[in-house]
């Protein structure tokens, strides 16, 4: 049923096959329901079977009508579909149920007969009769009844998962091995000498039972973007708009629960393309292009998320409605109207009671829009992005990342309890010493802000916010800096702990109704902590969203010259890494350096990080014999490669500055130089500029 | 009216006997429906919530869930106590849907008791405990207070008000 209908909205092309197969599909549940008894079925059925075969051989010219009561006939098959799945029969116990279905049939063998006899003159009538008569007819009688029933089939579709064979067999494989090696470790017991190695076995069939589950999870976008050919057609319809929709990447695999959780984000996007995006036809031969508009849904990876990408190519948005629009409704004064820039008007639509939509139609224009969808994908963790050009087209992009039960986060501690801050709200880490605490933190009127590089940040005391116990704060403090819908924060916490891959624990009601935490975690040493919600926090704290222009601030350095972190690796020498790829400064033992051939290893987070020592720190610990001694290891990867992370052995770091490469001299084309803070830095290799590229090579 | 082992046989008929855990809050002893209980946890530390309701003595991990666990001392409006309490799993009627903890003093053994040795509660009695309890059983010596789980549902506890605003362990 579903691909029938999928295949009729291809219609456009007009083959014989699609004809033929959807005949088929109607053949075939009418020869089933027939057999199976379902007569009330077989006889809706059996009506659109004579329809289309009369299509079939060519006795009906294909309009846009016919297509529509072909729709209409596969709706009904289906409502009685639910109705047999959800209570098992047909239901044909209601009168009026069945008043609908002979309307349909009345209706069919209408728009049939005259096909029949006389194409010259009649059909265009009947079938407009016939079409009026339905649409009254079904909303008191089919639609209503078994609108219920629908839901709650819809909802048994939700909780029940599609999965290949192979997946829940090797799942069954890996399940196997983890009893084997439960058993072997209760035999063994704790103080075996095999213990460290079963201990080992554990933890790679749990990382593989892990993958395997996710894999289970995955499902294709395609399954998401197969309703919108039907909703585009009908919405195109409502709107007066010609509408061609394209695809690609429907085979991306996404984690289910974030495919339902897009679901409505997603449709939102697509029901503005068609009526805010794409132009009427007459507008659109005007302006130089097709009358046929054409809406592109494209999902891909990109950088651990999947994008999903919402493309027309539309009259685009254009900014000065959309600043009269926001002056309009009092969300921005016109004097901070006439400094914005495109890229920060562009935002305005996200703003909550924002429609640009001249007139409020059926479809869309009640204020009630991208807001929505902002909030929706940020639940999720995933974040919006908008383009436009006027005349050329309108681009949305939501971003989501690929599964929402394990997420990677930061664990803190404060006024004696743990808690999760997510990384993806994370942006920087300071920690501020005891005596510094006095000159760093000041006041404004009663709240406090931190010069973070000569911007005052915000600062919300964890401990304080919670009421919980604050102890004597004789030890410096941390301050996580975050940022959550458009809120910039800082957050001071006591201590930090270890990051950690987390896997999510849903709250009880109660205590999600406080509305600061999204649920718990089990940490690593079995105790509990609660995830604080980000956004949640910033609005319980009073933070209000900053404005867009000082972010901009921070993107524009970064593209005129490059953020470095300056660090001391051979004595007395300066060398630089673009900010970019250095992901953390760990402090590691000396302890935990292994060697492998000659060449110095760390495993980290459960991968093996090759470490890069060009100044000869490690010799040069070594030779202290000290076991206490701690190396500060720079983590490096390619944001767009991930899997190849290396680690850089540092002596001190510096600091982190702006600062601009210099033109490569062809007398030096071993090292690259940077200015940073007007001193000559060499950047590092392997990194500098066109970054993975060397290190590949390395590797 | 006796403890099992010692002479089932006197309570003749299933249907008229129940059998109860018993357990400990204050100075009192209070009995749930052995089938209601999923586990008792034994002493646990919990896991507080900043800013929850009172009643919520904290969070607790629990077979792959997170589960809130009610205070069952600051229901009764008694002061915190210092020691570390023992935690019973508790299941919702409605097919374990809302599962949640019970944090009390300590947990006694399995009571088996006669149906109509169920007293109801004295008209005496405060709001909050008639709310509460559902009548006591008299046991010798003493008496055994019924509880119904399902009144303790944390979000039926959110619900009325009388348990809304006192903070943990707080007396009235």
């Amino acid at each position: 049923m579903e691909r029938c209908l999928t295949e009729l909205e291809t219609r456009p092309q007009d083959s014989q096959q699609l004809v033929a197969e959807i005949f088929r599909a109607v053949h075939t549940i009418k020869g089933t329901t027939g057999f199976l008894g379902f007569s009330r079925l077989e006889k809706l059925a059996h009506a659109g079977e004579h329809l289309l075969g009369s299509l079939r051989d060519g006795r009906l010219p294909v309009t846009e009508e016919l297509i529509s009561g072909l729709l209409r006939l596969l709706d009904g098959l289906r409502a009685i579909l639910n109705l047999i799945e959800a209570t098992g029969s047909e239901g044909n116990r209601a009168g009026d149920e069945d008043s609908a279905l002979i309307a349909e049939l009345a209706k069919l063998n209408g728009e049939d007969a005259p096909a029949h006899h006389a194409e010259k003159v009649a059909p265009v009538v009947s079938i407009k009769a016939g079409e009026e008569a339905l649409p009254a007819d079904m909303p008191e009688g089919g639609n209503a009844a078994t609108s219920t029933q629908q839901n709650s089939a819809s909802a048994n579709g939700d909780k029940t998962l599609r999965i290949d064979v192979e997946v829940l067999n090797r799942m069954m494989n890996l399940v196997g091995e983890l009893v084997l090696t439960r058993n072997q470790m209760l035999q063994s017991g704790v103080e075996s000498s095999s213990f460290p190695e079963l201990a080992r076995r554990l933890d790679s069939v749990t990382a593989d039972l892990r993958e395997t589950v996710m894999q289970a999870r995955m499902q294709p976008v395609g399954n998401l973007f197969g309703k919108f050919p039907r909703m585009v057609r009908d919405l195109a319809r409502t709107c007066g708009r010609e509408v061609r929709i394209e695809f690609s990447g429907q085979e991306t695999g996404l984690d289910k629960s974030l495919l339902e959780a897009i679901k409505d984000p997603l449709t939102h996007a697509v029901r503005n393309a068609v009526d805010h995006g794409i132009e009427s036809p007459a507008d659109r031969v005007l302006a130089g292009k097709s009358a046929e508009g054409c809406l592109r849904l494209r999902a891909f990876h990109q950088g651990g998320s999947v994008v999903i990408e919402v493309a027309d190519d539309g009259g685009g948005i254009a900014i000065e409605r959309v600043l009269a629009k926001a002056v309009e409704r009092g969300l921005v004064s016109p004097e901070q109207a006439r400094e914005m820039t495109e890229r920060e008007a562009l935002q305005l639509i996200f703003l909550p009671g924002f429609s640009t939509a001249a007139a409020v139609t059926t479809v869309s224009g009640r204020g009630v829009g991208m807001d929505v969808v902002r909030a929706n994908v940020e639940k999720v963790g995933g974040s919006v992005e908008l383009e436009s050009k006027v005349g050329v087209g309108t681009t949305l992009r939501l971003r989501v990342p690929l599964t929402l039960a394990i997420v990677p986060a930061l664990v803190v501690r404060s006024g004696g309890q743990s808690f999760a801050l997510p990384q993806t709200a994370l942006v920087e880490l300071v920690y501020i010493t005891a005596r510094d605490k006095e000159k760093v933190v000041e006041r404004v009127g009663a709240s406090e802000v931190y010069r973070l590089r000569e911007r005052l940040l915000p600062t919300v005391w964890l401990d304080r916010l919670l009421g919980l116990n604050t102890e004597a704060e004789a030890h410096g403090f941390y301050m996580a800096v975050l940022e959550a819908e458009g809120c910039r924060y800082g957050l001071v916490v006591d201590d930090l702990l270890a990051p950690e891959e987390i896997v999510v624990k849903p709250l009880s009601a109660v205590l999600r109704e406080i509305g600061l935490f999204s649920g718990a975690t089990v940490l690593g040493n079995g105790t509990l902590a609660l995830i604080l919600d980000i956004a949640a926090t910033a609005a319980r704290a009073g933070v209000k969203p900053v404005m867009e222009e000082q972010e901009d601030e921070t993107v524009e350095l970064r593209q005129n010259g490059a953020s470095f972190l300056v660090f001391e690796d051979r004595a007395r020498e300066r060398t630089a890494l673009p900010l970019g790829v250095v992901e953390r400064i760990e402090t590691v033992p000396m302890s935990r350096i292994e060697y492998v051939g000659g060449r110095a290893l760390l495993q980290y987070r459960g991968e093996l990080l090759q470490l890069r020592d060009d100044g000869g720190v490690l010799d040069e610990m070594c030779g202290l014999q000290d076991q206490e001694a701690t190396v500060t290891v720079l983590i490096c990867g390619d944001p767009q490669a991930k899997s190849t992370r290396m680690g850089v052995v540092v002596r001190k770091v510096l600091d982190v500055s702006d600062g601009s490469m210099l033109e490569q001299d062809a007398a030096h084309g071993e090292t690259d130089l940077a200015l940073v803070n007007e001193r000559l830095t060499t950047v590092f290799r392997g990194f500098a500029g066109g970054a993975g590229k060397s290190w590949r090579d390395v590797a | 009216m006796k403890i099992v082992g010692q002479g089932s046989e006197q309570v003749q008929e299933e249907a008229e006997s129940a059998s109860l855990c018993s357990m400990f809050a204050g100075e009192e002893t209070f009995g749930i429906d052995t089938g209601k209980i999923r586990e008792v946890l034994g002493k646990r530390e919990l896991e507080r919530v900043p800013m929850a309701p009172g009643f919520v003595a904290g969070v607790v991990p629990y077979r792959g869930d997170v589960l809130t666990t009610v205070n069952f001392r600051a229901l009764l409006g008694l002061p915190g106590s210092t020691e570390i309490g023992c935690v019973l799993v508790l299941d919702d009627d409605s097919g374990g849907q809302e599962r949640f903890g019970l944090l009390v003093d300590g947990v006694g053994g399995v009571v088996t008791v006669r149906r109509n040795a169920l007293e109801a509660n004295p008209c005496t009695l405060d709001a909050r405990c008639k709310w509460l309890f559902n009548g006591a059983y008299k046991m010798e010596g003493s008496l055994l207070i019924q509880l119904d789980p399902q009144k303790l549902l944390p979000s039926r506890l959110a619900e009325s008000e009388m348990f809304r605003d006192n903070r943990a362990g707080e007396a009235l």
